[in-house]
């Protein structure tokens, strides 16, 4: 599994969502299940799918599905 | 740190207070992981009137409450954590038989994870060696977990 469809998955199993869902760049708090529950669960998917450890600014910056793309690209995950 | 709280001990680890507080003793606990103690229910008890007049038992909102403060005390024993104010974020419980006056709640809570100021955990709740409620439970420390969430 490439590393976009592993990006994709944690999205779609953490928020219960279509991935078409993510098109248009899905954001923080625009849909009931990306809540702070919500969004510490998709962190720790993450990590745990791609064996890293974020830091806490990077957690915070992490407000949308594009924005965590660049932030992957810090700890060397290309998507 | 002592291995155990008394009535008074336990309120520095636990905000809640009088009529909301639901535990009254720890007997043993160890920070982050688990915390283990007692409820003693009394015909004093300020809800034993009206749940239920001729029948009272302890609401089953209070049994979880009781449960949560137990899982509580795990955390706030942390380093740093004392006294925080924690909230519910998620239950699954489940009641098995009423807990009426005289009886003796104990709890046994477990910690199954604690990462940026939220606890996974366990607990379950017995009188007379019997189990009258359980619950997984998800509790928070807002002040750490506001710390991790985005602005925008």
């Amino acid at each position: 599994m490439s590393n976009k469809d592993k990006y994709i998955k944690v999205f779609t199993k953490s928020f219960g969502i279509n991935k078409d869902k993510l098109k248009k760049d899905l954001k923080y708090n625009s849909i009931s299940k990306w809540d702070s529950v919500g969004h510490m669960n998709m962190i720790a998917k993450l990590e745990q799918e791609f064996k890293i450890s974020m830091e806490m600014d990077d957690i915070i910056d992490f407000s949308s599905f594009k924005t965590g793309i660049r932030i992957l690209k810090k700890y060397k995950i290309k998507i | 740190m002592k291995k155990s709280l008394n009535s008074t001990e336990l309120l520095e680890f636990q905000p809640n207070r009088y009529p909301f507080l639901m535990i009254d003793y720890v007997t043993k606990f160890s920070p982050g992981k688990f915390a283990e103690g007692y409820k003693n229910f009394t015909n004093n008890e300020w809800f034993f009137p009206i749940h239920f007049k001729g029948n009272p038992n302890v609401p089953g909102a209070l049994q979880l409450e009781a449960m949560a403060q137990m899982l509580t005390i795990a955390i706030t024993t942390l380093p740093g954590l004392k006294g925080k104010v924690t909230h519910a974020l998620e239950h699954n419980v489940k009641f098995k038989k009423e807990i009426k006056p005289g009886d003796k709640l104990v709890l046994k809570t477990k910690v199954l994870k604690w990462n940026r100021g939220i606890c996974d955990g366990t607990a379950q709740g017995f009188v007379n060696k019997k189990l009258v409620c359980e619950a997984n439970m998800k509790i928070t420390i807002p002040e750490i977990l506001e710390k991790f969430l985005p602005k925008k």
